[in-house]
């Protein structure tokens, strides 16, 4: 007689993947927005130093994503 | 926006590599901000040609001026100057763009090739000086000004053409008989179109139409300067189609085909159905005199178009175009004030020349 045992997955370990998905894609996704606007602001500096302050602002600006994505793994972890 | 391009493979065969947009656009519109303003050009009109000399050293003609001085002086030096400029600018956009974009960008500025071997064709056909058929060269295509220069130096067409045996267009230089120019250089300049159109091959994305779009319509405000002059001056033979380039965007070949046959007032008739009329109506009629505010007018047209183009899509090769073609105003209006002064041209003259 086959006993069948019910795999129960602890809520804990979910909520470790959700908080790590949530960080790691919010993290690729800022990479791929900052690709485009780091060298961007690296060419326009190269032509105008005075531009770095303004490129620097705007290459971290999609640094939100991940901040967004880190502030939900804290919540959920 | 390209990511999701690339990956619906929608990018051309002749992609190579990974295009830097991001970075070669943004770097040229910081060079685009360092062009001169429309307030400097009254200002260089009030000055001496010394005094020009030393205001274009202090900007981005220094290294330019620095380096020819030696050699030269007044007006020869700062024709030099702006010619070096110009090919050291234009190869500067070549060496920091990559992948696709440089091949387009490469295939584009080989109309300096064409304009060089044209040039050197010309001097050879009139005897004249290799100093002065230097004066006129400018390396920003793929032919570097030292080959340039030896072809220069050379001492007839047909060396000339021997030596240039490995370029693209030697089908076509072979045919040159020392008689036969015109119709040459004409060949050289529709074929220059046809490699570029080859070149974009059929354009799929939106960048590539606006290229696509942006290389008719300066064929179209091409063809438009060649049929005002042959109109003004009487020309309605029939055989000067020939003179016409293909694949414009608003005036088609059979149209203008049919506008060659027509007296100059009838053409204008004629003209008044296309698009381009309602920018320059104002500065053509039955009795115009010269066709210098028409000519002036359409090249502003063109700057203007470009500039509309290169905000539509601003990661693509059009503001690059965008730029190339404000620097060369830049250079064509300093040379015209430069020149203009030289020869003791009125004010008045050289501003109706100058495009700003």
């Amino acid at each position: 007689m086959a006993v069948e045992t019910a795999a129960v997955m602890d809520p804990a370990g979910l909520k470790a993947i959700g908080a790590g998905l949530a960080v790691g894609l919010t993290g690729i996704a800022s990479g791929i927005a900052e690709r485009d606007i780091g060298s961007a602001a690296i060419g326009a500096m190269a032509e105008n130093e005075a531009l770095f302050g303004k490129g620097l602002i705007l290459t971290v600006i999609p640094e939100t994503i991940v901040i967004f994505g880190l502030v939900v793994a804290l919540l959920i972890s | 926006m390209r990511l999701l391009q690339r990956l619906k493979g929608g990018m051309g065969s002749q992609t190579q590599g990974h295009s830097n947009y991001a970075y070669t656009t943004a770097r040229v519109r910081a060079m685009k901000g360092k062009l001169l303003s429309k307030e400097t050009y009254p200002r260089l009109m009030n000055m001496q040609i010394s005094e020009i000399t030393r205001f274009i050293q202090e900007v981005e003609y220094k290294e330019d001026v620095d380096q020819l001085a030696r050699s030269y002086e007044d007006v020869d030096l700062i024709e030099h100057a702006l010619n070096r400029n110009l090919a050291v600018t234009f190869n500067k956009l070549l060496n920091i763009s990559e992948g696709e974009l440089n091949f387009l960008i490469s295939e584009y500025l080989k109309k300096y090739d064409i304009w060089n071997i044209k040039t050197i064709l010309r001097g050879k056909h009139c005897d004249a000086s290799t100093d002065d058929i230097l004066e006129s060269i400018v390396a920003a295509g793929r032919l570097t000004y030292t080959f340039t220069s030896e072809l220069a130096a050379k001492p007839t067409y047909e060396d000339v053409i021997a030596a240039l045996s490995a370029s693209e267009c030697y089908s076509i230089l072979k045919d040159y008989n020392g008689t036969n120019l015109s119709d040459i250089e004409n060949r050289l300049d529709k074929n220059y179109y046809y490699d570029l159109f080859q070149a974009i091959g059929d354009p799929k994305t939106k960048d590539r139409k606006l290229f696509t779009k942006f290389i008719q319509t300066d064929i179209d405000l091409k063809n438009l300067v060649t049929l005002f002059r042959l109109k003004r001056y009487g020309i309605t033979d029939p055989l000067m189609a020939d003179l016409l380039i293909e694949g414009g965007l608003k005036l088609h070949f059979k149209e203008m085909e049919r506008m060659l046959s027509l007296s100059f007032e009838d053409f204008l008739v004629q003209l008044e159905n296309t698009p381009y009329w309602e920018e320059i109506s104002d500065c053509c009629g039955p009795k115009m005199e010269s066709l210098i505010h028409v000519e002036t007018r359409l090249k502003k047209l063109r700057l203007k178009s470009a500039e509309s183009f290169s905000h539509v899509y601003p990661l693509s090769i059009v503001p690059i175009m965008d730029y190339i073609l404000s620097k060369e105003n830049e250079v064509s209006n300093l040379r015209m004030i430069v020149r203009g002064k030289e020869v003791g041209l009125s004010d008045e003259e050289i501003r109706d020349q100058l495009v700003i």
